[in-house]
Protein backbone atom coordinates (compact mmCIF):
# COMPACT_ATOMS: atom_id res chain seq x y z
CA UNK A 1 0.00 0.00 0.00
CA UNK A 2 3.05 2.87 0.73
CA UNK A 3 4.88 1.54 -2.02
CA UNK A 4 1.87 1.89 -4.04
CA UNK A 5 1.38 5.57 -2.85
CA UNK A 6 5.12 5.93 -2.84
CA UNK A 7 5.00 4.83 -6.64
CA UNK A 8 2.46 7.33 -7.51
CA UNK A 9 3.97 10.30 -5.58
CA UNK A 10 7.56 9.49 -7.59
CA UNK A 11 6.07 8.51 -10.91
CA UNK A 12 6.01 12.39 -12.02
CA UNK A 13 5.73 15.85 -11.29
CA UNK A 14 2.46 16.58 -9.91
CA UNK A 15 1.43 18.99 -13.03
CA UNK A 16 2.79 16.33 -15.44
CA UNK A 17 0.42 13.76 -14.32
CA UNK A 18 -3.35 13.64 -15.83
CA UNK A 19 -5.26 14.90 -12.58
CA UNK A 20 -7.23 12.56 -12.11
CA UNK A 21 -4.90 10.05 -11.56
CA UNK A 22 -4.47 11.14 -8.05
CA UNK A 23 -8.00 11.20 -6.79
CA UNK A 24 -7.87 7.71 -8.46
CA UNK A 25 -4.75 6.69 -6.86
CA UNK A 26 -6.40 8.15 -3.61
CA UNK A 27 -9.63 6.08 -3.61
CA UNK A 28 -7.24 2.76 -4.00
CA UNK A 29 -4.78 3.45 -1.35
CA UNK A 30 -7.80 4.62 0.97
CA UNK A 31 -9.82 1.37 -0.25
CA UNK A 32 -7.06 -0.42 0.56
CA UNK A 33 -7.03 1.18 4.44
CA UNK A 34 -10.71 0.64 4.95
CA UNK A 35 -9.89 -2.99 4.81
CA UNK A 36 -7.13 -2.52 7.21
CA UNK A 37 -8.63 -0.54 9.25
CA UNK A 38 -11.27 -2.61 10.29
CA UNK A 39 -9.04 -6.09 10.23
CA UNK A 40 -6.88 -3.95 12.25
CA UNK A 41 -9.40 -2.57 14.71
CA UNK A 42 -7.93 1.21 14.53
CA UNK A 43 -10.00 4.07 12.89
CA UNK A 44 -9.01 5.10 9.23
CA UNK A 45 -8.04 8.71 10.11
CA UNK A 46 -4.95 7.59 11.92
CA UNK A 47 -3.78 5.92 9.33
CA UNK A 48 -5.25 8.04 6.13
CA UNK A 49 -3.61 11.58 7.36
CA UNK A 50 0.41 9.94 7.90
CA UNK A 51 -0.06 8.32 4.66
CA UNK A 52 -2.16 10.38 2.31
CA UNK A 53 0.32 13.66 3.94
CA UNK A 54 3.75 11.48 3.43
CA UNK A 55 2.92 10.06 0.30
CA UNK A 56 0.46 12.49 -1.61
CA UNK A 57 1.28 15.58 -3.68
CA UNK A 58 -2.05 16.85 -1.67
CA UNK A 59 -1.14 19.65 1.10
CA UNK A 60 -1.23 18.44 5.03
CA UNK A 61 -3.63 21.32 5.76
CA UNK A 62 -6.46 19.65 2.98
CA UNK A 63 -5.27 15.92 4.53
CA UNK A 64 -5.99 16.76 7.95
CA UNK A 65 -9.68 18.07 6.82
CA UNK A 66 -10.10 15.02 4.73
CA UNK A 67 -9.00 12.96 7.46
CA UNK A 68 -11.78 14.44 9.65
CA UNK A 69 -14.33 14.26 7.32
CA UNK A 70 -13.16 10.40 7.10
CA UNK A 71 -13.06 9.44 10.73
CA UNK A 72 -16.67 11.50 11.23
CA UNK A 73 -18.27 9.22 8.10
CA UNK A 74 -17.23 6.29 9.74
CA UNK A 75 -17.87 7.39 13.08
CA UNK A 76 -21.64 8.09 11.82
CA UNK A 77 -22.37 5.20 10.49
CA UNK A 78 -21.53 3.31 13.50
CA UNK A 79 -23.46 5.32 15.48
CA UNK A 80 -26.88 4.10 15.19
CA UNK A 81 -26.67 0.44 15.87
CA UNK A 82 -24.10 0.54 18.42
CA UNK A 83 -26.60 3.05 20.71
CA UNK A 84 -29.97 0.78 19.41
CA UNK A 85 -27.51 -2.30 21.05
CA UNK A 86 -26.52 -0.45 24.00
CA UNK A 87 -23.03 -1.34 23.41
CA UNK A 88 -22.43 2.23 23.30
CA UNK A 89 -23.55 4.74 25.58
CA UNK A 90 -25.16 8.30 25.78
CA UNK A 91 -24.25 8.68 29.35
CA UNK A 92 -20.90 8.43 29.25
CA UNK A 93 -20.13 10.08 26.28
CA UNK A 94 -21.99 12.85 26.26
CA UNK A 95 -20.23 14.97 28.93
CA UNK A 96 -16.49 13.47 27.56
CA UNK A 97 -17.45 14.68 24.37
CA UNK A 98 -18.18 18.17 25.41
CA UNK A 99 -14.48 18.95 26.57
CA UNK A 100 -13.34 16.61 23.79
CA UNK A 101 -15.52 18.97 21.29
CA UNK A 102 -14.18 22.28 22.65
CA UNK A 103 -10.91 21.14 22.73
CA UNK A 104 -10.87 19.98 19.12
CA UNK A 105 -11.52 22.84 18.15
CA UNK A 106 -8.63 24.65 19.80
CA UNK A 107 -6.68 22.26 17.82
CA UNK A 108 -8.44 22.67 15.09
CA UNK A 109 -7.37 26.24 15.16
CA UNK A 110 -3.68 25.95 16.70
CA UNK A 111 -3.28 23.01 13.97
CA UNK A 112 -4.26 25.61 11.08
CA UNK A 113 -2.28 28.10 12.29
CA UNK A 114 1.28 26.74 13.03
CA UNK A 115 3.80 26.05 10.05
CA UNK A 116 3.42 22.76 8.26
CA UNK A 117 6.66 21.47 9.37
CA UNK A 118 6.05 21.82 13.23
CA UNK A 119 3.07 20.23 12.33
CA UNK A 120 4.38 17.42 10.15
CA UNK A 121 7.15 17.05 12.93
CA UNK A 122 4.49 16.55 15.60
CA UNK A 123 2.50 14.48 13.59
CA UNK A 124 5.17 12.42 13.02
CA UNK A 125 5.76 11.78 16.69
CA UNK A 126 2.26 11.73 17.59
CA UNK A 127 2.06 8.53 15.11
CA UNK A 128 5.14 7.19 16.92
CA UNK A 129 3.92 7.46 20.04
CA UNK A 130 0.41 5.45 18.75
CA UNK A 131 2.75 3.06 17.75
CA UNK A 132 4.44 2.29 20.79
CA UNK A 133 0.90 2.29 22.46
CA UNK A 134 -0.78 -0.14 19.98
CA UNK A 135 2.28 -2.53 21.00
CA UNK A 136 2.30 -2.15 24.16
CA UNK A 137 -1.24 -1.53 25.12
CA UNK A 138 -3.04 -3.75 27.36
CA UNK A 139 -6.79 -4.81 27.54
CA UNK A 140 -9.32 -5.43 30.20
CA UNK A 141 -11.93 -7.29 28.85
CA UNK A 142 -14.15 -6.35 32.40
CA UNK A 143 -12.11 -3.74 34.72
CA UNK A 144 -12.79 -4.09 38.53
CA UNK A 145 -14.52 -1.17 39.62
CA UNK A 146 -15.19 -1.15 43.31
CA UNK A 147 -16.27 2.22 43.85
CA UNK A 148 -17.66 4.63 41.46
CA UNK A 149 -16.22 7.97 41.68
CA UNK A 150 -18.29 10.93 43.08
CA UNK A 151 -18.59 12.88 39.78
CA UNK A 152 -19.44 9.35 37.77
CA UNK A 153 -22.15 8.35 40.25
CA UNK A 154 -23.96 11.53 40.00
CA UNK A 155 -23.91 11.87 36.36
CA UNK A 156 -24.84 8.04 36.61
CA UNK A 157 -22.48 7.17 34.04
CA UNK A 158 -23.13 3.41 34.28
CA UNK A 159 -25.15 1.19 32.67
CA UNK A 160 -25.84 -2.83 31.61
CA UNK A 161 -25.38 -4.59 28.30
CA UNK A 162 -25.54 -8.18 27.34
CA UNK A 163 -22.19 -9.41 25.81
CA UNK A 164 -24.02 -12.12 22.92
CA UNK A 165 -20.22 -13.79 23.11
CA UNK A 166 -20.62 -14.75 26.75
CA UNK A 167 -24.56 -14.37 26.78
CA UNK A 168 -24.74 -12.51 29.59
CA UNK A 169 -25.37 -9.59 31.38
CA UNK A 170 -22.99 -7.02 32.43
CA UNK A 171 -23.41 -4.62 35.26
CA UNK A 172 -20.77 -1.95 34.49
CA UNK A 173 -20.22 1.72 36.53
CA UNK A 174 -16.87 3.92 35.95
CA UNK A 175 -14.01 5.55 38.04
CA UNK A 176 -11.65 8.58 38.12
CA UNK A 177 -14.33 10.37 35.74
CA UNK A 178 -12.26 14.01 36.85
CA UNK A 179 -8.85 12.87 34.95
CA UNK A 180 -11.17 10.78 32.23
CA UNK A 181 -12.45 14.44 31.71
CA UNK A 182 -8.81 15.76 31.10
CA UNK A 183 -7.88 12.89 29.13
CA UNK A 184 -10.44 13.75 26.91
CA UNK A 185 -9.54 17.29 26.52
CA UNK A 186 -6.07 16.17 25.44
CA UNK A 187 -7.54 13.87 22.95
CA UNK A 188 -9.87 16.35 21.09
CA UNK A 189 -7.04 18.67 20.89
CA UNK A 190 -4.75 15.82 19.79
CA UNK A 191 -7.72 15.06 17.00
CA UNK A 192 -8.38 18.63 15.67
CA UNK A 193 -4.42 19.16 15.23
CA UNK A 194 -4.04 16.21 13.56
CA UNK A 195 -6.96 15.25 11.80
CA UNK A 196 -6.83 12.27 13.04
CA UNK A 197 -9.87 11.07 15.07
CA UNK A 198 -8.98 9.47 18.15
CA UNK A 199 -9.98 5.71 18.73
CA UNK A 200 -6.52 5.10 19.49
CA UNK A 201 -6.64 6.94 22.56
CA UNK A 202 -10.47 7.00 23.46
CA UNK A 203 -10.21 3.11 23.97
CA UNK A 204 -7.56 2.75 26.10
CA UNK A 205 -8.50 5.70 28.67
CA UNK A 206 -12.42 4.49 28.93
CA UNK A 207 -11.25 1.22 29.00
CA UNK A 208 -7.92 1.22 31.18
CA UNK A 209 -8.22 4.65 33.36
CA UNK A 210 -12.35 4.72 33.47
CA UNK A 211 -13.08 1.12 33.68
CA UNK A 212 -15.69 0.67 31.27
CA UNK A 213 -15.61 -2.80 29.93
CA UNK A 214 -13.55 -3.21 26.42
CA UNK A 215 -16.86 -3.86 23.98
CA UNK A 216 -18.41 -0.84 25.77
CA UNK A 217 -15.45 1.37 25.38
CA UNK A 218 -14.66 0.39 22.01
CA UNK A 219 -18.40 1.31 21.01
CA UNK A 220 -18.62 4.56 22.78
CA UNK A 221 -14.98 5.40 21.52
CA UNK A 222 -16.98 5.62 18.18
CA UNK A 223 -19.82 6.86 18.80
CA UNK A 224 -17.80 9.76 20.65
CA UNK A 225 -15.45 10.45 17.86
CA UNK A 226 -18.69 11.60 15.53
CA UNK A 227 -19.37 14.89 18.28
CA UNK A 228 -15.69 15.29 19.17
CA UNK A 229 -14.74 15.46 15.09
CA UNK A 230 -17.95 16.88 14.26
CA UNK A 231 -16.68 20.62 16.01
CA UNK A 232 -13.30 20.10 14.61
CA UNK A 233 -14.17 19.17 10.44
CA UNK A 234 -16.36 22.78 10.93
CA UNK A 235 -13.32 24.80 11.65
CA UNK A 236 -11.41 23.12 8.56
CA UNK A 237 -14.30 23.75 6.48
CA UNK A 238 -14.51 27.16 7.44
CA UNK A 239 -11.33 27.69 6.79
CA UNK A 240 -11.20 26.92 3.50
CA UNK A 241 -9.27 23.80 3.83
CA UNK A 242 -11.46 21.14 2.60
CA UNK A 243 -10.90 20.08 -0.99
CA UNK A 244 -14.06 18.23 -2.81
CA UNK A 245 -11.67 15.83 -4.65
CA UNK A 246 -9.82 14.91 -1.90
CA UNK A 247 -12.60 14.72 0.96
CA UNK A 248 -14.86 12.58 -1.37
CA UNK A 249 -12.92 9.57 -3.21
CA UNK A 250 -11.56 9.15 0.28
CA UNK A 251 -14.47 8.92 2.61
CA UNK A 252 -16.22 6.18 -0.31
CA UNK A 253 -12.80 4.69 -0.49
CA UNK A 254 -12.75 4.12 2.92
CA UNK A 255 -16.35 2.86 3.42
CA UNK A 256 -16.16 0.52 0.08
CA UNK A 257 -13.05 -0.83 2.07
CA UNK A 258 -14.32 -0.85 5.30
CA UNK A 259 -17.12 -3.38 4.22
CA UNK A 260 -14.92 -5.85 2.72
CA UNK A 261 -12.72 -5.82 5.96
CA UNK A 262 -16.08 -6.55 7.81
CA UNK A 263 -16.58 -10.04 5.76
CA UNK A 264 -12.46 -10.59 6.04
CA UNK A 265 -12.66 -10.52 9.86
CA UNK A 266 -13.76 -13.47 10.15
CA UNK A 267 -10.97 -15.82 8.37
CA UNK A 268 -8.30 -12.83 9.07
CA UNK A 269 -5.82 -13.67 11.44
CA UNK A 270 -5.56 -10.86 13.73
CA UNK A 271 -2.37 -11.04 15.05
CA UNK A 272 -0.88 -10.64 11.64
CA UNK A 273 -3.32 -8.00 10.70
CA UNK A 274 -2.37 -5.69 14.06
CA UNK A 275 1.87 -6.48 12.84
CA UNK A 276 0.58 -4.74 9.72
CA UNK A 277 -1.26 -2.00 10.76
CA UNK A 278 1.56 -1.01 13.02
CA UNK A 279 4.55 -1.69 10.77
CA UNK A 280 2.09 1.17 7.72
CA UNK A 281 2.02 3.18 11.13
CA UNK A 282 5.66 2.73 11.90
CA UNK A 283 6.47 3.93 8.21
CA UNK A 284 4.06 6.32 7.85
CA UNK A 285 4.98 8.17 11.00
CA UNK A 286 9.13 7.87 10.51
CA UNK A 287 8.03 9.61 6.94
CA UNK A 288 6.12 12.54 8.35
CA UNK A 289 8.78 12.85 10.75
CA UNK A 290 11.68 12.99 8.58
CA UNK A 291 9.63 15.63 6.09
CA UNK A 292 8.86 18.05 9.12
CA UNK A 293 12.56 18.06 9.67
CA UNK A 294 13.53 18.22 6.02
CA UNK A 295 15.22 15.55 5.83
CA UNK A 296 13.25 13.42 3.55
CA UNK A 297 10.77 15.39 1.26
CA UNK B 1 -35.25 -9.10 27.11
CA UNK B 2 -34.60 -8.22 23.62
CA UNK B 3 -31.22 -6.75 23.07
CA UNK B 4 -33.03 -3.27 22.27
CA UNK B 5 -34.18 -2.60 25.68
CA UNK B 6 -30.72 -2.25 26.71
CA UNK B 7 -30.45 1.31 25.16
CA UNK B 8 -32.83 3.95 27.17
CA UNK B 9 -35.45 5.81 24.88
CA UNK B 10 -33.26 9.25 24.38
CA UNK B 11 -30.37 6.65 23.01
CA UNK B 12 -32.99 5.35 20.38
CA UNK B 13 -34.63 8.33 19.55
CA UNK B 14 -30.61 9.64 19.17
CA UNK B 15 -29.80 6.81 17.02
CA UNK B 16 -32.75 7.31 15.07
CA UNK B 17 -32.25 10.57 13.79
CA UNK B 18 -28.87 9.65 13.69
CA UNK B 19 -29.44 7.33 11.21
CA UNK B 20 -31.92 8.93 9.11
CA UNK B 21 -29.48 12.35 8.75
CA UNK B 22 -26.08 9.83 7.91
CA UNK B 23 -28.10 8.25 5.39
CA UNK B 24 -29.29 11.55 3.75
CA UNK B 25 -25.44 13.13 4.25
CA UNK B 26 -24.02 10.19 2.21
CA UNK B 27 -26.39 10.31 -0.55
CA UNK B 28 -25.85 13.89 -0.78
CA UNK B 29 -22.19 13.62 -0.61
CA UNK B 30 -22.24 10.88 -3.53
CA UNK B 31 -24.87 12.59 -5.81
CA UNK B 32 -22.88 16.04 -5.56
CA UNK B 33 -19.46 14.29 -6.18
CA UNK B 34 -20.69 12.16 -9.07
CA UNK B 35 -22.33 15.36 -10.43
CA UNK B 36 -18.44 17.27 -9.85
CA UNK B 37 -16.46 14.56 -11.56
CA UNK B 38 -18.46 14.31 -14.14
CA UNK B 39 -18.86 18.05 -14.73
CA UNK B 40 -22.75 17.83 -14.61
CA UNK B 41 -22.24 20.94 -12.67
CA UNK B 42 -19.13 23.21 -14.22
CA UNK B 43 -16.27 23.36 -11.17
CA UNK B 44 -14.92 26.55 -10.18
CA UNK B 45 -11.34 25.73 -10.80
CA UNK B 46 -10.25 23.63 -13.95
CA UNK B 47 -9.47 19.83 -13.13
CA UNK B 48 -6.37 20.55 -14.73
CA UNK B 49 -5.34 23.35 -13.01
CA UNK B 50 -5.97 21.09 -9.78
CA UNK B 51 -2.75 19.81 -9.21
CA UNK B 52 -0.95 23.69 -9.24
CA UNK B 53 -2.91 24.45 -6.11
CA UNK B 54 -3.95 21.32 -3.67
CA UNK B 55 -0.26 21.01 -2.61
CA UNK B 56 -0.16 24.76 -1.07
CA UNK B 57 -0.74 25.69 2.50
CA UNK B 58 -4.93 26.68 3.08
CA UNK B 59 -3.68 30.40 3.44
CA UNK B 60 -1.86 30.27 -0.41
CA UNK B 61 -4.32 27.78 -1.88
CA UNK B 62 -7.29 30.66 -0.83
CA UNK B 63 -5.02 34.13 -2.29
CA UNK B 64 -4.24 31.80 -5.68
CA UNK B 65 -7.97 30.95 -6.31
CA UNK B 66 -10.22 33.28 -4.65
CA UNK B 67 -11.79 29.99 -2.52
CA UNK B 68 -14.08 31.44 -0.36
CA UNK B 69 -14.02 31.00 3.58
CA UNK B 70 -16.85 30.47 6.14
CA UNK B 71 -20.13 29.92 4.43
CA UNK B 72 -19.05 31.77 1.68
CA UNK B 73 -19.52 28.53 -0.33
CA UNK B 74 -22.99 28.66 0.06
CA UNK B 75 -22.94 31.41 -2.50
CA UNK B 76 -21.11 29.50 -5.25
CA UNK B 77 -23.40 26.61 -5.12
CA UNK B 78 -23.33 26.14 -8.99
CA UNK B 79 -19.89 25.24 -9.09
CA UNK B 80 -19.40 21.59 -8.89
CA UNK B 81 -16.72 21.92 -6.07
CA UNK B 82 -18.67 23.82 -4.03
CA UNK B 83 -21.82 22.03 -4.28
CA UNK B 84 -20.00 18.72 -2.70
CA UNK B 85 -19.60 21.02 0.49
CA UNK B 86 -23.27 20.44 0.99
CA UNK B 87 -22.79 16.66 1.71
CA UNK B 88 -19.74 17.57 4.39
CA UNK B 89 -22.18 20.01 5.45
CA UNK B 90 -24.85 17.49 6.02
CA UNK B 91 -22.51 15.47 7.77
CA UNK B 92 -20.73 18.11 9.99
CA UNK B 93 -24.70 19.06 10.79
CA UNK B 94 -26.23 15.65 11.60
CA UNK B 95 -24.98 15.99 15.64
CA UNK B 96 -25.93 18.92 15.78
CA UNK B 97 -30.09 18.24 14.74
CA UNK B 98 -29.80 14.98 17.36
CA UNK B 99 -28.59 17.08 19.59
CA UNK B 100 -31.37 19.20 19.26
CA UNK B 101 -33.81 16.59 19.00
CA UNK B 102 -32.59 15.23 22.60
CA UNK B 103 -32.57 18.08 24.43
CA UNK B 104 -36.84 18.57 24.94
CA UNK B 105 -36.43 14.75 25.63
CA UNK B 106 -34.12 15.09 28.21
CA UNK B 107 -35.89 17.94 29.95
CA UNK B 108 -39.53 16.39 29.43
CA UNK B 109 -37.53 13.10 31.75
CA UNK B 110 -36.20 15.54 34.10
CA UNK B 111 -33.05 14.83 33.38
CA UNK B 112 -31.40 18.65 33.97
CA UNK B 113 -27.83 18.29 34.51
CA UNK B 114 -27.55 16.29 30.73
CA UNK B 115 -29.77 18.40 29.10
CA UNK B 116 -27.48 21.73 30.69
CA UNK B 117 -24.64 19.20 29.06
CA UNK B 118 -26.78 18.99 25.59
CA UNK B 119 -27.55 22.81 25.50
CA UNK B 120 -23.49 23.61 25.85
CA UNK B 121 -22.62 20.86 23.14
CA UNK B 122 -25.25 22.50 20.73
CA UNK B 123 -23.65 25.75 21.39
CA UNK B 124 -20.28 24.55 21.40
CA UNK B 125 -21.01 22.95 17.84
CA UNK B 126 -23.16 25.83 16.25
CA UNK B 127 -20.21 28.35 17.16
CA UNK B 128 -18.03 25.96 15.14
CA UNK B 129 -20.58 25.26 12.28
CA UNK B 130 -21.52 28.99 12.15
CA UNK B 131 -17.73 29.61 11.89
CA UNK B 132 -17.51 32.84 14.86
CA UNK B 133 -14.14 30.88 16.10
CA UNK B 134 -11.54 29.52 13.50
CA UNK B 135 -12.97 31.10 10.16
CA UNK B 136 -10.46 33.59 10.12
CA UNK B 137 -9.69 35.49 7.09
Amino acid sequence: MLALAATAAHAAEPAAVAWWVWPLALFVVTFLLGIVAVLGGVGGGVLFVPIVGGFFPFHLDFVRGAGLMLALSGALSAGPGLLRSGMASLRLAMPLALIGSIASIGGAMVGLALPTNVVQTALGAVILMIVVLMWRAKKSERPEVAQPDRLGAALRMNGIFHDAASREEIDWRVHRTPLGLVMFAGIGFMAGMFGLGAGWANVPVLNLLMGAPLKVSVSTSSFLLSIIDTSAAWVYLNRGAMLAMLTAPSILGVMLGARIGGKLLRTAKAATVRRIVIGLLLVAGARALLKGLGIWN
Amino acid sequence: MTQRDYASEEQRLYARWLDYGTRIGFVVLVATFLAYVFQLVPPAIDFDDLPKYWSLPVNEYLAATGAPTGWGWVRRLGSGDYLNFLGVAVLGGVTIVCYLRLLPALLSKGERVFAIICAIEIVVLAVAAAGIVGSGH
